[in-house]
Protein backbone atom coordinates (compact mmCIF):
# COMPACT_ATOMS: atom_id res chain seq x y z
CA UNK A 1 0.00 0.00 0.00
CA UNK A 2 1.73 3.52 -0.57
CA UNK A 3 1.46 6.21 0.81
CA UNK A 4 -1.24 8.02 -1.01
CA UNK A 5 -3.89 5.18 -0.50
CA UNK A 6 -2.67 5.13 3.61
CA UNK A 7 -3.48 8.77 3.71
CA UNK A 8 -6.77 8.07 1.92
CA UNK A 9 -7.89 5.35 4.16
CA UNK A 10 -7.20 7.27 7.14
CA UNK A 11 -9.18 10.47 6.15
CA UNK A 12 -12.31 8.11 5.43
CA UNK A 13 -11.62 6.42 8.87
CA UNK A 14 -11.43 10.00 10.20
CA UNK A 15 -14.75 11.17 8.64
CA UNK A 16 -16.55 8.32 10.29
CA UNK A 17 -15.33 8.68 13.38
CA UNK A 18 -16.31 12.45 13.13
CA UNK A 19 -19.38 11.62 11.48
CA UNK A 20 -20.72 8.60 13.47
CA UNK A 21 -22.63 10.07 16.15
CA UNK A 22 -24.24 12.76 14.21
CA UNK A 23 -25.69 10.58 11.76
CA UNK A 24 -26.42 7.74 13.79
CA UNK A 25 -28.58 9.89 16.31
CA UNK A 26 -30.20 12.24 13.15
CA UNK A 27 -30.97 9.24 10.87
CA UNK A 28 -32.69 7.04 14.03
CA UNK A 29 -34.80 9.93 15.05
CA UNK A 30 -35.48 11.69 11.91
CA UNK A 31 -35.84 8.54 9.04
CA UNK A 32 -36.34 5.44 10.87
CA UNK A 33 -39.30 7.55 12.86
CA UNK A 34 -40.52 8.88 9.55
CA UNK A 35 -40.79 5.17 8.37
CA UNK A 36 -42.09 4.37 11.19
CA UNK A 37 -44.82 7.07 11.35
CA UNK A 38 -45.72 5.64 7.99
CA UNK A 39 -45.77 2.10 8.83
CA UNK A 40 -48.13 2.89 12.48
CA UNK A 41 -50.64 5.20 10.27
CA UNK A 42 -51.19 1.76 8.82
CA UNK A 43 -52.19 0.32 12.22
CA UNK A 44 -54.78 0.95 15.46
CA UNK A 45 -52.21 1.14 18.47
CA UNK A 46 -52.45 2.43 21.67
CA UNK A 47 -49.14 1.12 22.84
CA UNK A 48 -50.75 -1.04 25.62
CA UNK A 49 -52.56 -3.65 23.92
CA UNK A 50 -51.22 -5.33 20.25
CA UNK A 51 -50.88 -3.39 17.27
CA UNK A 52 -53.73 -4.16 14.78
CA UNK A 53 -53.44 -3.85 11.16
CA UNK A 54 -56.18 -1.91 9.69
CA UNK A 55 -54.93 -0.91 6.16
CA UNK A 56 -56.17 2.59 5.14
CA UNK A 57 -58.69 2.71 7.46
CA UNK A 58 -57.13 5.55 9.20
CA UNK A 59 -57.05 7.61 6.05
CA UNK A 60 -60.62 6.35 5.30
CA UNK A 61 -61.68 7.60 8.47
CA UNK A 62 -59.55 11.48 8.21
CA UNK A 63 -60.91 11.53 4.92
CA UNK A 64 -64.62 11.25 5.56
CA UNK A 65 -64.35 13.61 8.63
CA UNK A 66 -63.10 15.99 6.56
CA UNK A 67 -66.26 15.45 3.71
CA UNK A 68 -68.21 15.64 6.67
CA UNK A 69 -67.24 18.59 8.18
CA UNK A 70 -67.23 20.45 4.77
CA UNK A 71 -70.94 19.25 4.64
CA UNK A 72 -71.84 20.51 8.03
CA UNK A 73 -70.53 23.34 7.43
CA UNK A 74 -72.79 24.22 4.63
CA UNK A 75 -75.70 22.79 6.34
CA UNK A 76 -75.44 23.35 10.29
CA UNK A 77 -72.36 24.60 11.24
CA UNK A 78 -73.42 24.47 15.03
CA UNK A 79 -70.92 22.30 17.24
CA UNK A 80 -68.77 21.48 14.25
CA UNK A 81 -65.94 21.40 16.28
CA UNK A 82 -67.04 19.13 18.39
CA UNK A 83 -68.53 16.67 15.76
CA UNK A 84 -65.39 16.98 13.27
CA UNK A 85 -62.49 18.11 15.21
CA UNK A 86 -59.68 17.40 12.76
CA UNK A 87 -61.90 19.29 9.84
CA UNK A 88 -62.23 22.30 12.46
CA UNK A 89 -58.51 22.35 13.00
CA UNK A 90 -57.85 22.31 9.04
CA UNK A 91 -60.26 24.96 8.36
CA UNK A 92 -58.93 27.19 11.47
CA UNK A 93 -55.42 26.70 10.12
CA UNK A 94 -55.85 27.59 6.69
CA UNK A 95 -57.45 30.91 7.86
CA UNK A 96 -54.93 31.82 10.45
CA UNK A 97 -52.00 31.06 7.84
CA UNK A 98 -54.42 33.45 5.73
CA UNK A 99 -54.26 36.34 8.01
CA UNK A 100 -50.54 35.77 9.41
CA UNK A 101 -48.29 35.43 6.28
CA UNK A 102 -49.52 38.42 4.39
CA UNK A 103 -49.46 40.41 7.20
CA UNK A 104 -46.02 39.01 8.71
CA UNK A 105 -44.59 39.46 5.26
CA UNK A 106 -45.32 42.73 4.56
CA UNK A 107 -44.40 44.26 8.26
CA UNK A 108 -41.43 42.84 7.92
CA UNK A 109 -40.47 44.39 4.66
CA UNK A 110 -41.54 47.47 6.12
CA UNK A 111 -39.06 46.56 9.24
CA UNK A 112 -36.12 46.26 7.00
CA UNK A 113 -36.73 49.17 4.74
CA UNK A 114 -37.19 51.28 8.21
CA UNK A 115 -34.47 49.85 9.79
CA UNK A 116 -32.18 49.61 6.85
CA UNK A 117 -32.04 53.71 6.83
CA UNK A 118 -28.26 54.83 7.32
CA UNK A 119 -29.21 56.69 10.24
CA UNK A 120 -27.58 57.04 14.11
CA UNK A 121 -29.18 54.68 16.29
CA UNK A 122 -30.28 52.48 13.37
CA UNK A 123 -28.49 49.66 15.41
CA UNK A 124 -30.53 49.74 18.59
CA UNK A 125 -33.78 49.98 16.58
CA UNK A 126 -32.53 46.42 14.53
CA UNK A 127 -32.08 44.86 18.02
CA UNK A 128 -35.65 46.25 19.25
CA UNK A 129 -36.90 44.25 15.91
CA UNK A 130 -35.96 41.33 15.90
CA UNK A 131 -36.19 40.93 20.46
CA UNK A 132 -39.34 39.51 20.10
CA UNK A 133 -38.14 36.11 17.97
CA UNK A 134 -35.63 35.48 20.15
CA UNK A 135 -37.91 35.30 22.95
CA UNK A 136 -39.61 31.77 23.59
CA UNK A 137 -43.84 31.91 21.76
CA UNK A 138 -45.17 30.24 24.96
CA UNK A 139 -43.70 33.04 27.46
CA UNK A 140 -44.63 35.55 24.97
CA UNK A 141 -48.24 34.02 24.38
CA UNK A 142 -48.73 34.10 28.39
CA UNK A 143 -47.65 37.83 28.24
CA UNK A 144 -50.65 38.62 25.75
CA UNK A 145 -53.54 36.56 27.68
CA UNK A 146 -53.11 39.37 29.98
CA UNK A 147 -52.52 42.17 27.17
CA UNK A 148 -55.67 40.74 25.58
CA UNK A 149 -57.77 40.62 28.67
CA UNK A 150 -61.26 42.30 28.16
CA UNK A 151 -60.08 44.95 30.48
CA UNK A 152 -56.59 44.77 29.40
CA UNK A 153 -53.84 47.21 27.33
CA UNK A 154 -54.95 46.11 23.85
CA UNK A 155 -58.51 46.85 24.17
CA UNK A 156 -57.24 50.21 25.69
CA UNK A 157 -54.85 50.93 22.68
CA UNK A 158 -58.04 49.73 20.08
CA UNK A 159 -60.28 51.92 22.45
CA UNK A 160 -60.22 55.45 20.41
CA UNK A 161 -61.19 53.28 17.54
CA UNK A 162 -63.95 51.13 18.34
CA UNK A 163 -66.02 53.38 20.40
CA UNK A 164 -66.43 51.98 23.70
CA UNK A 165 -66.83 48.29 22.39
CA UNK A 166 -64.37 46.24 24.17
CA UNK A 167 -63.77 42.46 22.35
CA UNK A 168 -63.48 39.70 25.00
CA UNK A 169 -60.35 38.42 22.47
CA UNK A 170 -59.63 35.14 24.28
CA UNK A 171 -63.85 34.24 24.92
CA UNK A 172 -65.41 35.46 22.19
CA UNK A 173 -64.90 32.40 19.08
CA UNK A 174 -64.74 35.53 16.90
CA UNK A 175 -61.74 36.94 18.48
CA UNK A 176 -60.04 34.13 19.32
CA UNK A 177 -58.36 32.86 16.05
CA UNK A 178 -57.25 36.50 15.27
CA UNK A 179 -55.68 37.00 19.01
CA UNK A 180 -53.22 34.34 18.50
CA UNK A 181 -52.67 35.60 14.52
CA UNK A 182 -51.68 39.30 16.19
CA UNK A 183 -49.30 37.47 18.87
CA UNK A 184 -48.12 35.37 15.67
CA UNK A 185 -47.78 38.19 13.47
CA UNK A 186 -45.70 40.21 15.96
CA UNK A 187 -43.08 37.31 16.96
CA UNK A 188 -42.79 36.33 13.18
CA UNK A 189 -42.68 39.84 11.29
CA UNK A 190 -39.57 40.39 13.60
CA UNK A 191 -38.11 37.00 12.49
CA UNK A 192 -38.46 37.53 9.07
CA UNK A 193 -37.20 41.29 9.37
CA UNK A 194 -33.88 39.79 9.63
CA UNK A 195 -33.90 37.62 6.65
CA UNK A 196 -34.90 40.85 4.61
CA UNK A 197 -32.25 43.28 6.00
CA UNK A 198 -29.78 40.72 5.43
CA UNK A 199 -31.54 40.88 1.13
CA UNK A 200 -31.22 44.48 1.55
CA UNK A 201 -28.06 45.06 2.56
CA UNK A 202 -26.58 42.46 -0.16
CA UNK A 203 -28.56 44.42 -2.97
CA UNK A 204 -25.86 46.23 -5.56
CA UNK A 205 -25.48 49.79 -4.58
CA UNK A 206 -24.23 50.94 -7.78
CA UNK A 207 -27.80 50.41 -9.66
CA UNK A 208 -29.26 52.66 -6.94
CA UNK A 209 -26.27 55.02 -7.77
CA UNK A 210 -27.32 54.84 -11.51
CA UNK A 211 -31.16 55.44 -10.77
CA UNK A 212 -30.40 58.36 -8.72
CA UNK A 213 -28.53 59.48 -11.36
CA UNK A 214 -31.59 59.10 -13.66
CA UNK A 215 -33.93 61.20 -11.52
CA UNK A 216 -35.56 58.55 -9.62
CA UNK A 217 -37.33 59.74 -6.39
CA UNK A 218 -36.68 57.57 -2.80
CA UNK A 219 -40.42 56.23 -4.01
CA UNK A 220 -39.36 55.25 -7.14
CA UNK A 221 -36.54 53.28 -6.30
CA UNK A 222 -38.27 51.38 -3.57
CA UNK A 223 -40.89 50.23 -5.98
CA UNK A 224 -38.70 49.24 -9.86
CA UNK A 225 -35.54 48.28 -8.06
CA UNK A 226 -36.08 46.81 -4.84
CA UNK A 227 -39.29 45.28 -4.87
CA UNK A 228 -38.12 43.33 -8.28
CA UNK A 229 -34.57 42.36 -6.66
CA UNK A 230 -36.31 41.11 -3.48
CA UNK A 231 -38.54 39.24 -5.13
CA UNK A 232 -37.05 35.38 -4.64
CA UNK A 233 -36.24 36.99 -1.09
CA UNK A 234 -40.24 37.36 -0.55
CA UNK A 235 -41.45 34.01 -1.89
CA UNK A 236 -39.10 32.56 0.07
CA UNK A 237 -40.56 34.45 3.33
CA UNK A 238 -43.98 33.54 2.05
CA UNK A 239 -43.34 30.16 1.78
CA UNK A 240 -41.35 29.34 4.47
CA UNK A 241 -44.32 31.05 6.56
CA UNK A 242 -46.61 29.03 5.16
CA UNK A 243 -44.93 26.43 6.96
CA UNK A 244 -44.80 27.63 9.96
CA UNK A 245 -48.20 28.61 10.12
CA UNK A 246 -49.60 25.26 9.26
CA UNK A 247 -47.99 23.27 12.20
CA UNK A 248 -48.55 26.32 15.03
CA UNK A 249 -48.92 24.71 17.79
CA UNK A 250 -47.42 26.52 20.92
CA UNK A 251 -49.60 29.68 20.81
CA UNK A 252 -53.09 27.53 20.24
CA UNK A 253 -51.79 25.22 22.86
CA UNK A 254 -51.33 28.42 25.46
CA UNK A 255 -53.50 30.84 24.66
CA UNK A 256 -57.07 28.66 23.66
CA UNK A 257 -55.61 25.70 25.34
CA UNK A 258 -55.06 21.54 24.32
CA UNK A 259 -59.42 21.70 23.40
CA UNK A 260 -59.08 24.52 21.03
CA UNK A 261 -60.66 27.14 23.75
CA UNK A 262 -64.28 28.50 23.05
CA UNK A 263 -66.39 27.26 20.29
CA UNK A 264 -62.94 25.17 18.96
CA UNK A 265 -61.71 28.54 17.38
CA UNK A 266 -58.51 27.82 18.65
CA UNK A 267 -58.16 24.26 17.36
CA UNK A 268 -55.24 23.61 15.05
CA UNK A 269 -54.34 19.98 12.77
CA UNK A 270 -50.94 20.23 15.51
CA UNK A 271 -53.45 20.43 18.62
CA UNK A 272 -55.75 17.19 17.15
CA UNK A 273 -52.41 15.80 15.84
CA UNK A 274 -51.20 15.82 19.55
CA UNK A 275 -54.73 15.04 20.97
CA UNK A 276 -55.36 11.91 18.91
CA UNK A 277 -52.06 10.65 19.51
CA UNK A 278 -51.41 11.33 23.71
CA UNK A 279 -54.85 12.20 24.85
CA UNK A 280 -57.11 9.60 23.03
CA UNK A 281 -53.74 7.24 22.16
CA UNK A 282 -55.17 6.62 19.08
CA UNK A 283 -51.27 6.34 17.31
CA UNK A 284 -52.36 4.99 14.23
CA UNK A 285 -54.86 7.59 13.10
CA UNK A 286 -52.09 10.37 14.83
CA UNK A 287 -49.64 9.03 12.29
CA UNK A 288 -52.34 9.05 9.81
CA UNK A 289 -52.97 12.71 10.05
CA UNK A 290 -49.46 13.38 10.88
CA UNK A 291 -48.16 11.94 7.48
CA UNK A 292 -51.27 14.31 5.56
CA UNK A 293 -49.19 17.28 7.05
CA UNK A 294 -45.83 15.79 6.12
CA UNK A 295 -46.98 15.76 2.66
CA UNK A 296 -48.28 19.43 2.72
CA UNK A 297 -44.96 20.81 4.25
CA UNK A 298 -42.26 18.50 2.86
CA UNK A 299 -44.08 19.66 -0.40
CA UNK A 300 -43.87 23.23 -0.01
CA UNK A 301 -40.01 22.39 1.93
CA UNK A 302 -39.03 20.90 -1.21
CA UNK A 303 -39.98 24.12 -3.75
CA UNK A 304 -37.58 26.15 -1.49
CA UNK A 305 -34.75 24.10 -1.24
CA UNK A 306 -34.83 23.52 -4.75
CA UNK A 307 -36.75 25.57 -6.92
CA UNK A 308 -35.63 28.59 -4.89
CA UNK A 309 -32.25 26.95 -4.47
CA UNK A 310 -32.24 29.05 -0.59
CA UNK A 311 -29.44 27.25 2.28
CA UNK A 312 -31.51 27.08 5.32
CA UNK A 313 -30.03 28.47 8.58
CA UNK A 314 -31.20 27.46 12.07
CA UNK B 1 -37.70 74.56 -3.98
CA UNK B 2 -39.47 75.79 -0.75
CA UNK B 3 -37.15 73.63 1.99
CA UNK B 4 -33.81 73.34 0.20
CA UNK B 5 -31.27 70.49 0.62
CA UNK B 6 -30.87 71.32 4.49
CA UNK B 7 -34.59 70.84 5.12
CA UNK B 8 -35.13 68.19 3.51
CA UNK B 9 -33.08 66.23 5.14
CA UNK B 10 -34.41 67.16 8.28
CA UNK B 11 -37.70 65.99 6.90
CA UNK B 12 -36.83 63.22 5.99
CA UNK B 13 -34.73 62.36 9.60
CA UNK B 14 -37.77 63.56 11.15
CA UNK B 15 -39.54 61.01 9.59
CA UNK B 16 -37.52 58.25 9.56
CA UNK B 17 -36.86 58.81 13.25
CA UNK B 18 -41.09 58.96 14.40
CA UNK B 19 -41.17 55.86 12.16
CA UNK B 20 -38.27 53.66 13.82
CA UNK B 21 -39.53 54.74 17.62
CA UNK B 22 -43.34 53.90 16.53
CA UNK B 23 -42.42 50.46 15.53
CA UNK B 24 -39.85 50.25 18.57
CA UNK B 25 -42.71 50.72 20.71
CA UNK B 26 -44.81 48.23 19.40
CA UNK B 27 -42.30 45.45 19.30
CA UNK B 28 -41.09 46.49 22.71
CA UNK B 29 -44.57 47.16 24.25
CA UNK B 30 -45.55 43.98 25.79
CA UNK B 31 -41.92 43.89 27.68
CA UNK B 32 -42.13 47.12 28.68
CA UNK B 33 -45.67 47.23 29.83
CA UNK B 34 -44.83 43.51 31.61
CA UNK B 35 -41.86 44.86 33.33
CA UNK B 36 -43.63 47.26 34.82
CA UNK B 37 -46.26 44.97 35.92
CA UNK B 38 -44.39 42.60 37.41
CA UNK B 39 -44.38 45.28 40.44
CA UNK B 40 -47.73 45.90 40.48
CA UNK B 41 -50.37 44.87 42.61
CA UNK B 42 -52.91 42.57 40.35
CA UNK B 43 -55.60 45.15 41.45
CA UNK B 44 -53.09 47.36 39.67
CA UNK B 45 -52.17 45.75 36.87
CA UNK B 46 -55.51 44.57 35.94
CA UNK B 47 -56.63 48.04 36.28
CA UNK B 48 -58.79 50.13 32.98
CA UNK B 49 -57.99 52.33 31.73
CA UNK B 50 -54.41 50.64 32.71
CA UNK B 51 -52.43 52.38 35.55
CA UNK B 52 -48.50 53.32 34.11
CA UNK B 53 -46.49 53.31 37.54
CA UNK B 54 -46.13 50.72 40.15
CA UNK B 55 -48.10 52.13 42.96
CA UNK B 56 -47.36 50.44 45.86
CA UNK B 57 -44.07 49.07 44.30
CA UNK B 58 -44.21 45.20 45.54
CA UNK B 59 -41.65 42.49 44.82
CA UNK B 60 -44.84 39.88 45.95
CA UNK B 61 -44.93 38.87 42.68
CA UNK B 62 -41.39 37.34 42.46
CA UNK B 63 -41.75 36.55 46.08
CA UNK B 64 -44.51 34.53 45.45
CA UNK B 65 -42.98 32.69 42.19
CA UNK B 66 -39.58 31.27 44.23
CA UNK B 67 -42.31 30.39 47.41
CA UNK B 68 -43.29 27.97 44.84
CA UNK B 69 -40.61 25.61 45.22
CA UNK B 70 -41.22 23.96 41.64
CA UNK B 71 -40.02 27.49 40.02
CA UNK B 72 -36.43 27.55 40.94
CA UNK B 73 -36.57 23.96 40.16
CA UNK B 74 -37.64 24.61 36.68
CA UNK B 75 -35.04 26.84 36.51
CA UNK B 76 -32.77 24.79 37.05
CA UNK B 77 -34.48 21.73 34.58
CA UNK B 78 -34.01 24.50 31.47
CA UNK B 79 -30.59 25.58 32.14
CA UNK B 80 -29.06 22.09 32.67
CA UNK B 81 -31.02 21.10 29.21
CA UNK B 82 -30.17 23.83 27.26
CA UNK B 83 -26.33 23.89 29.10
CA UNK B 84 -25.66 20.40 27.92
CA UNK B 85 -27.29 20.92 24.25
CA UNK B 86 -24.74 24.11 23.61
CA UNK B 87 -22.21 22.01 24.89
CA UNK B 88 -22.49 19.03 23.01
CA UNK B 89 -23.59 20.44 20.00
CA UNK B 90 -20.47 22.80 20.15
CA UNK B 91 -18.45 19.30 19.59
CA UNK B 92 -20.45 17.58 17.46
CA UNK B 93 -21.56 19.80 15.26
CA UNK B 94 -17.99 21.01 14.77
CA UNK B 95 -16.82 17.77 14.13
CA UNK B 96 -19.21 16.80 11.72
CA UNK B 97 -19.68 20.51 10.24
CA UNK B 98 -15.60 19.67 9.71
CA UNK B 99 -15.81 16.02 8.33
CA UNK B 100 -18.61 17.32 5.53
CA UNK B 101 -16.52 20.39 4.42
CA UNK B 102 -13.13 19.34 4.21
CA UNK B 103 -12.51 15.21 4.30
CA UNK B 104 -12.99 12.85 1.26
CA UNK B 105 -14.96 10.17 1.94
CA UNK B 106 -17.01 8.22 -1.07
CA UNK B 107 -20.97 9.53 -0.85
CA UNK B 108 -20.19 12.08 1.47
CA UNK B 109 -22.26 14.91 -0.29
CA UNK B 110 -25.43 12.05 -0.78
CA UNK B 111 -24.72 11.44 3.25
CA UNK B 112 -25.21 15.41 3.80
CA UNK B 113 -27.97 16.08 1.71
CA UNK B 114 -29.30 12.86 3.42
CA UNK B 115 -28.91 14.56 6.76
CA UNK B 116 -30.00 18.27 5.36
CA UNK B 117 -33.39 16.54 3.97
CA UNK B 118 -34.52 16.05 7.28
CA UNK B 119 -34.97 19.88 8.07
CA UNK B 120 -38.21 19.57 5.69
CA UNK B 121 -39.70 16.90 8.12
CA UNK B 122 -42.06 18.62 10.10
CA UNK B 123 -41.56 17.92 14.24
CA UNK B 124 -45.22 16.81 13.93
CA UNK B 125 -44.39 13.67 11.82
CA UNK B 126 -41.89 12.34 14.22
CA UNK B 127 -42.90 13.60 17.32
CA UNK B 128 -45.54 10.11 18.08
CA UNK B 129 -42.48 7.60 16.72
CA UNK B 130 -40.14 9.67 18.86
CA UNK B 131 -42.16 9.32 22.18
CA UNK B 132 -42.59 5.40 21.64
CA UNK B 133 -38.91 5.07 20.82
CA UNK B 134 -37.83 7.21 23.82
CA UNK B 135 -40.64 5.21 25.87
CA UNK B 136 -38.79 1.87 25.08
CA UNK B 137 -35.71 3.48 25.82
CA UNK B 138 -36.58 4.09 29.47
CA UNK B 139 -35.92 7.85 28.76
CA UNK B 140 -39.16 9.38 28.99
CA UNK B 141 -39.47 11.98 31.69
CA UNK B 142 -35.68 12.14 31.97
CA UNK B 143 -34.11 15.55 31.10
CA UNK B 144 -31.07 13.42 29.71
CA UNK B 145 -33.62 11.85 27.25
CA UNK B 146 -34.48 15.35 26.20
CA UNK B 147 -30.60 16.36 26.22
CA UNK B 148 -29.87 13.08 24.17
CA UNK B 149 -32.72 13.80 21.25
CA UNK B 150 -30.84 17.34 21.06
CA UNK B 151 -27.13 16.58 21.36
CA UNK B 152 -26.37 16.88 17.58
CA UNK B 153 -28.77 19.59 15.73
CA UNK B 154 -28.72 18.94 11.41
CA UNK B 155 -28.92 22.57 11.71
CA UNK B 156 -25.59 23.27 13.91
CA UNK B 157 -23.81 20.85 11.58
CA UNK B 158 -24.96 22.83 8.26
CA UNK B 159 -23.83 26.02 10.02
CA UNK B 160 -20.24 24.97 10.84
CA UNK B 161 -20.07 22.84 7.17
CA UNK B 162 -20.45 26.26 5.99
CA UNK B 163 -18.18 27.95 7.94
CA UNK B 164 -15.29 25.53 7.12
CA UNK B 165 -16.24 25.96 3.39
CA UNK B 166 -15.98 29.89 3.71
CA UNK B 167 -12.16 29.27 5.00
CA UNK B 168 -11.83 27.72 2.01
CA UNK B 169 -9.64 24.78 0.37
CA UNK B 170 -6.31 25.82 0.07
CA UNK B 171 -5.68 26.03 4.22
CA UNK B 172 -6.64 22.58 4.69
CA UNK B 173 -4.60 21.64 1.97
CA UNK B 174 -1.39 23.68 3.02
CA UNK B 175 -1.94 21.85 6.57
CA UNK B 176 -2.20 18.61 5.21
CA UNK B 177 1.44 19.47 3.04
CA UNK B 178 2.71 20.02 6.19
CA UNK B 179 2.42 16.80 7.49
CA UNK B 180 -0.92 17.48 9.47
CA UNK B 181 -3.49 13.96 9.60
CA UNK B 182 -7.05 15.06 9.64
CA UNK B 183 -7.71 14.74 12.84
CA UNK B 184 -5.24 16.86 13.57
CA UNK B 185 -5.55 19.29 11.39
CA UNK B 186 -9.73 19.70 13.40
CA UNK B 187 -8.13 20.25 15.98
CA UNK B 188 -5.13 22.48 15.57
CA UNK B 189 -5.94 24.09 12.02
CA UNK B 190 -10.11 24.06 12.32
CA UNK B 191 -10.98 24.87 15.58
CA UNK B 192 -8.97 27.55 16.48
CA UNK B 193 -10.18 29.43 13.39
CA UNK B 194 -13.95 28.72 14.52
CA UNK B 195 -14.49 30.96 17.70
CA UNK B 196 -17.17 33.17 15.35
CA UNK B 197 -19.08 30.35 13.90
CA UNK B 198 -18.94 28.16 17.48
CA UNK B 199 -20.06 31.28 18.98
CA UNK B 200 -23.63 31.65 16.77
CA UNK B 201 -23.96 28.37 17.47
CA UNK B 202 -23.76 28.41 20.94
CA UNK B 203 -26.74 31.23 20.84
CA UNK B 204 -28.83 29.45 18.44
CA UNK B 205 -28.58 26.70 20.44
CA UNK B 206 -28.72 28.88 23.41
CA UNK B 207 -31.97 30.27 22.11
CA UNK B 208 -33.34 27.21 20.92
CA UNK B 209 -33.82 24.50 23.67
CA UNK B 210 -34.06 27.19 26.23
CA UNK B 211 -37.35 28.41 23.97
CA UNK B 212 -38.19 24.94 23.25
CA UNK B 213 -41.94 23.76 24.10
CA UNK B 214 -42.92 20.72 22.24
CA UNK B 215 -40.38 18.40 22.93
CA UNK B 216 -40.48 18.78 26.78
CA UNK B 217 -43.84 19.05 26.72
CA UNK B 218 -44.31 15.17 25.18
CA UNK B 219 -40.93 13.60 26.37
CA UNK B 220 -41.26 15.03 30.32
CA UNK B 221 -44.37 13.75 32.68
CA UNK B 222 -43.69 15.08 36.11
CA UNK B 223 -44.15 18.41 37.19
CA UNK B 224 -40.63 18.75 38.98
CA UNK B 225 -38.64 17.93 35.71
CA UNK B 226 -40.76 20.27 33.87
CA UNK B 227 -38.43 23.10 31.73
CA UNK B 228 -39.51 26.73 32.17
CA UNK B 229 -42.16 27.02 29.25
CA UNK B 230 -43.89 24.01 29.90
CA UNK B 231 -43.97 24.77 33.82
CA UNK B 232 -44.86 28.22 33.23
CA UNK B 233 -48.01 27.06 30.82
CA UNK B 234 -48.91 24.70 33.42
CA UNK B 235 -48.69 26.88 36.73
CA UNK B 236 -51.30 29.28 34.54
CA UNK B 237 -53.54 26.45 33.01
CA UNK B 238 -53.39 24.87 36.38
CA UNK B 239 -54.27 28.28 38.44
CA UNK B 240 -51.36 27.73 40.81
CA UNK B 241 -51.84 31.53 41.69
CA UNK B 242 -54.80 33.58 42.05
CA UNK B 243 -53.31 36.26 40.35
CA UNK B 244 -51.79 36.50 37.02
CA UNK B 245 -49.31 39.16 38.17
CA UNK B 246 -46.95 35.63 39.21
CA UNK B 247 -47.36 34.53 36.06
CA UNK B 248 -46.19 38.00 34.54
CA UNK B 249 -43.51 38.30 36.93
CA UNK B 250 -42.52 34.57 36.17
CA UNK B 251 -42.74 35.30 31.87
CA UNK B 252 -39.79 37.75 32.90
CA UNK B 253 -37.64 35.63 34.38
CA UNK B 254 -37.90 32.56 32.11
CA UNK B 255 -37.05 35.19 29.14
CA UNK B 256 -34.76 37.32 31.13
CA UNK B 257 -31.94 34.98 29.48
CA UNK B 258 -32.64 34.61 26.40
CA UNK B 259 -33.16 38.60 26.18
CA UNK B 260 -29.66 39.57 28.05
CA UNK B 261 -27.75 36.92 25.65
CA UNK B 262 -29.48 38.20 22.64
CA UNK B 263 -29.14 41.88 23.37
CA UNK B 264 -25.22 41.27 24.24
CA UNK B 265 -24.24 38.94 22.14
CA UNK B 266 -26.53 39.64 18.45
CA UNK B 267 -23.47 40.74 16.78
CA UNK B 268 -21.78 37.27 16.48
CA UNK B 269 -25.72 36.00 15.68
CA UNK B 270 -26.07 37.89 12.65
CA UNK B 271 -21.90 37.39 11.81
CA UNK B 272 -23.39 33.57 11.63
CA UNK B 273 -26.05 34.12 9.65
CA UNK B 274 -24.37 35.62 7.03
CA UNK B 275 -21.20 33.10 7.50
CA UNK B 276 -24.07 30.26 6.87
CA UNK B 277 -25.56 32.44 4.01
CA UNK B 278 -22.91 32.32 1.91
CA UNK B 279 -22.89 29.52 -0.17
CA UNK B 280 -26.06 26.81 -0.52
Amino acid sequence: MNFFEKSKRLEALVFLLLTLYPLTLNFFFGYFSMLFAFALSAFEWDILTPMKFVGLKNYQEMLSEIVHGVEMLVSSPRMLHLRAPFFNGLKNILLYTAMVVPTQTLLALVLAAVANQRVRGAHFFRVAYFLPATTCPVIISLIFIWLFMRDGFVNYLISPLTGGFKPDWLRDPNFLLPAIALVAIWGTSAHFFVTFLAGLQALPREVYEAAKIDGAGVLARFIYITIPLLKPLVTYVVVLGTIGALQMFDLAWVMAGAGGGAGGAGYTVALDIYNTAFVQLRYGYAAAKAVLLFAIIFTLNYYVQKKLAFGRVT
Amino acid sequence: MLLGERGLRVAYLAAAYTLMVLLALIYLMPFLRSIVASFMTWAQASAYPPEWWPNPFTLENYMKLFRLSLFPRWILNTALVSGLVVALNLVTCSMAGYAFAVLRFPGRDLLFSALLTLLMVPPFVTIIPNFILITKLGLIDNLIGLVFLGSASVSGVYLMRQYYLSLGRELFEAARIDGADPLRSYLYVALPLSKPALGALAIYQFLGSWNAFLGPLVFLRSVENFTLPVGLNFAFSRSLWVEYTPIIAGSLVASAPTIIVYVLLNKYMIRGTVVAARKG
